[in-house]
């Protein structure tokens, strides 16, 4: 009897826990959204409802944009995949030096702002890019031999760029985890090397492939920086672009919004896909739990030392490069707009504000590092605290294999960043556009984009948590609040840490809603690095890049440290 | 120090709070200066801002707001989506070809500086003088003499198969000047201006979203053909005592531009405005000009040696505005159906 009023009162302090952050939340989320729909609905009063989809649907160029969105993402998923299986097969099979930081670059994509990667490539592999310079001299070329950019090709390798470290996290996992004693088995049985992989390993690995394919899918379908500023024209447009053209650009908030509900519609759909995939293989990840531990890694040939440091050295160079081409950029200035360039500190002397120069630059850019700072705090901070509530109840749900309850919790991550900026944009319009709920708007949007990501972080762990501490805390008398407080907290703590560092770089990257939702008078670091690559001041956005570099760094190191500091 | 921790996390979430009471303070206060809203390019670093609007504001002690407000294109559908809540002052950058919108949608004071007498009248392109023109400029290709040893002549030898993926355009859903040549087609080749855009497709490198970003690569070295205007090279001879960048003149002429600037019929700060108006048509024309690369309007403007070294268009363009006003989103869309295939 005692035993039933514990549990009792255990499942009420969770649900109590829960509750606020599930009806803000949802708060957060379903009101811009709402305002989208209906705006997307009724439109302006000379419209008759729903005659915004009318007319997108008879124009041929919205079914041109669909088609391309869903194109691009196809293609960047396959060749992401393409780049990361042979990673994952030598990260899995063997053990060799520089594995771990190779395995750090997996962490980078969710950290590192797509603007700054769009800076990057466009310095390393432009038509003057440092790659088609130094081939150009070696070679004595009079073109440039890699003309990458500004075509369907950039956007492509971009994406890859952000998404192959994915795949390659995933995969290799999943491979590692893989028991060697079947396919041991299927070559004693005497088939061949390559039919014991297509038939063994191949149909296991599946569920991981599928699982990162949904994935990249869905992120290089909601692309937009980068289609933004490397696709260029109505030819490489998406739909998220599209939506802040017609939203920002020409004011035509009724088809903007009737275009987000249609993406809403496509990457729900990728979502649920995801975590379908996601679950069939955590089953199969747990039926193989005893079997296997750590596989065995085999023995190094030649020929396999020769690929691995090949790998390394082409992802190296491919993921390096352009970050590598930021920094070095931000340490040179031109004397005049398109002359010589040297070496110096200028912009980092303007952005401290020491080097007053009268330009522009100035005065934005050391108020936007200080607005990105303020907001990425303030909104990782809530995003964490909420996120942890929400993660506490669903941890504890009875009915954890319900797919409704997970997919709640992810719904931010199934509309893209630019519909939940659209979505602001319109209730901004509403309660008004001063500073003060301008900047409440921007905070409150990165709430609700960087929340799912804390909640990615801190979920799993809490589900995986022994729930015998617990339980003796109670046994011993403790309350359900104690034991939440100084049992269940203290041993979250490193994936809270990570759930922090990720909503502060989620937050100090986001440009898509920032974007669609900033007036002149409130910028943050990834808005100002747009505007200044729109007017070719590439050293200056490289400056910034470089911070924003640096922050991502720090962050990662933050996080790593405190998953080390569980283990000791 | 897990109470600090505490505190701190209690106060950074309270923070939205103090914002939304701070919010509702401020919707209730007045601002004090002049706002006035421009496109990007002006208020960029390299643009006429930063000169003209300290001068400005030392000359006659009033405070000014310059508010980037995007491209070209975005400035008149802003003002129009705030047309209930307006805020802008002044606003400057509304070209000549959509004055008949302008003056259409009722947003505008009428205001006859008196520095209009200075102002050739082939500029007056506003008899309501709601739209008051402060500079103007003819659109051209711009080449790099370091790597294109041969010049086009016309729009037509722009698709010759030589210059394959040698062109950067803009995009005219966006930008003014990108409108500028898909107008420069329609003034050319009437009806059939989508032939031209369909043949050109195979020479663009990139079609960028503003004249800043084109011009950027151009000089960048990513492609030796930028469009941009016949006044461009003054900015090299300026600053770079370099003409290896040059326009060129087609003899079946050039797209012209005149940019207008215009008191919001809003303001509460009539005078305040006025004055400004009249600065922007006198004082300021000749940073204007030289910060724009374009022509002032005022003929009083003494320009340095180095515009007598740009080539005369031969032929100036321009398109009725009455026609632009009925015909100009018919072109666009068109225009996205062809490029987007």
């Amino acid at each position: 009897m005692k035993k039933l009023g514990a549990l009792h009162s255990q499942q009420r302090f969770y649900r109590l826990l829960g509750l606020p952050a599930l009806v803000l939340l949802t708060l957060l989320f379903v009101v811009p959204l709402t305002f989208t729909l209906s705006r997307a609905f009724s439109g302006d009063e000379s419209l008759y409802f729903g005659e915004a989809f009318i007319t997108l649907f008879r124009q041929p160029y919205t079914w041109t944009i669909i088609r391309f969105s869903l194109l691009q993402a196809f293609v960047s998923t396959i060749v992401s995949l393409l780049i990361a299986f042979p990673g994952a097969y030598l990260l899995a099979n063997y053990r060799f030096r520089g594995k771990g930081f190779v395995k750090a670059i997996c962490t980078l994509p969710f950290v590192l702002p797509s603007i700054l990667v769009v800076l990057g490539f466009v310095i390393f592999y432009g038509n003057s890019g440092i790659l088609n310079t130094l081939l150009m001299d070696l070679f004595t070329l009079d073109t440039p031999p890699l003309q990458i950019l500004y075509s369907f090709k950039a956007i492509i390798l971009a994406h890859a760029f952000y998404n192959f470290p994915i795949a390659l996290s995933l995969i290799s996992t999943r491979w590692e985890n893989l028991s060697p004693s079947y396919e041991g088995a299927a070559l004693t049985l005497g088939s061949n090397r390559w039919e014991a992989f297509r038939r063994i390993t191949l149909p296991n690995l599946m569920s991981s492939v599928l699982s990162a394919s949904s994935l990249i899918f869905l992120f290089c379908f909601s692309s937009f920086a980068i289609l933004l500023v490397l696709g260029g024209g109505p030819q490489f447009s998406n739909i998220e672009v599209e939506i802040y053209r017609r939203a920002k650009l020409s004011g035509d908030m009724t088809t903007a919004s009737a275009l987000a509900l249609i993406s809403i519609v496509i990457t729900l759909a990728l979502v649920l896909l995801h975590l379908l995939f996601q679950r069939r293989g955590s089953y199969e990840q747990e039926s193989q739990l005893f079997e296997q531990v750590n596989s065995s890694y085999k023995k190094h040939s030649l020929v396999s030392s020769l690929l691995i440091a090949l790998y390394v050295i082409i992802s190296f160079g491919f993921v390096l490069g352009p970050l590598g081409a930021i920094i070095w950029r931000s340490f040179t200035s031109s004397i005049t707009r398109g002359g010589a360039t040297q070496l110096s500190l200028k912009w980092y002397k303007e952005l401290l504000g020491l080097n007053s120069s009268g330009t522009a630059f100035i005065s934005t850019a050391l108020s936007s590092v200080i607005y990105s700072f303020i907001i990425a705090l303030i909104s990782a901070s809530i995003a964490t605290v909420l996120g942890l509530m929400l993660s506490a109840r669903l941890a504890r749900k009875s009915d954890t294999d319900s797919l409704a309850v997970e997919l709640y919790a992810m719904l931010p991550m199934a509309v893209s960043s630019v519909v939940v900026g659209l979505g602001y944009y319109l209730v901004g319009r509403v309660v008004g556009t001063t500073f003060s709920m301008r900047l409440l708007l921007v905070l409150l949007a990165h709430v609700v984009i960087a929340s799912p990501f804390v909640i990615r972080s801190i979920l799993p762990d809490y589900r995986s948590m022994s729930k015998t501490y617990m339980q003796a805390a109670l046994t011993l008398g403790s309350t359900v609040r104690q034991s939440f407080l100084l049992v269940e907290l203290p041993l979250l703590r490193s994936s809270i840490i990570t759930g922090f560092a990720f909503a502060f770089a989620i937050s100090m990257g986001e440009m898509n809603a920032t974007l669609i939702l900033s007036e002149s008078n409130i910028v943050t670091i990834p808005v100002i690095m747009y505007r200044l690559i729109g007017s070719y001041n590439y050293s200056g956005a490289c400056a910034l890049g470089t911070l924003l570099i640096g922050v991502s760094v720090a962050l990662f190191g933050l996080s790593e440290a405190s998953k080390r500091r569980r283990y000791e | 120090m897990k109470r600090y921790t505490c505190t701190l996390v209690l106060a950074l979430i309270l923070t939205p709070l103090a914002l939304f009471s701070g919010a509702i303070k401020e919707q209730i206060a007045e601002p004090d200066e002049l706002i006035v809203y421009a496109y990007d390019s002006f208020v960029s670093e390299w643009g006429p801002g930063p000169l003209v609007i300290p001068a400005f504001e030392q000359q006659t002690g009033i405070k000014v707001r310059l508010v980037s407000s995007g491209h070209g294109g975005e400035l008149l559908s802003k003002l129009l989506l705030e047309r209930n809540h307006p805020k802008a002052d002044v606003v400057i950058g509304l070209e000549s070809e959509l004055a008949q919108k302008a003056i259409d949608s009722k947003l505008f004071l009428p205001y006859r500086s008196p520095m209009m007498d200075y102002v050739p009248t082939f500029l007056h392109f506003d008899p309501t003088y709601c739209l008051v023109p402060f500079n103007y400029g003819v659109y051209a290709f711009n080449y790099d003499s370091h790597t294109l040893k041969d010049i086009p002549s016309s729009l037509d030898d722009l698709l010759d198969p030589k210059w394959r993926k040698s062109i950067i355009l803009i995009d005219p859903r966006i930008s003014n000047v990108g409108l500028g040549l898909l107008e420069w087609t329609v003034a050319i080749y009437g009806d059939d201006y989508l032939s031209w855009w369909e043949n050109i497709k195979p020479n663009v490198l990139t079609i960028t979203d503003g004249w800043s970003s084109a011009y950027g690569l151009f000089t960048e070295g990513e492609a030796p053909l930028v469009l941009s205007y016949t006044t461009s090279p003054v900015y090299h001879i300026l600053y770079e005592e370099s003409d290896r960048y040059k326009a060129v003149v087609f003899d079946e002429g050039n797209m012209s531009v005149i940019e207008g600037a215009a008191i919001v019929a809003s303001t509460q700060k009539r005078a305040e405005a006025q004055l400004f108006i009249d600065f922007l048509l006198s004082d300021a024309q000749k940073d204007i000009a030289v910060a724009n690369v374009m022509y002032p309007v005022n003929s009083n403007t003494v320009l340095p040696d180095a515009f007598d070294q740009l080539v005369q268009p031969t032929k100036e363009l321009t398109l009725d505005s009455e026609l632009v006003h009925a015909q100009r989103q018919t072109w666009i869309d068109r225009w996205v159906e062809v490029m987007s295939k």
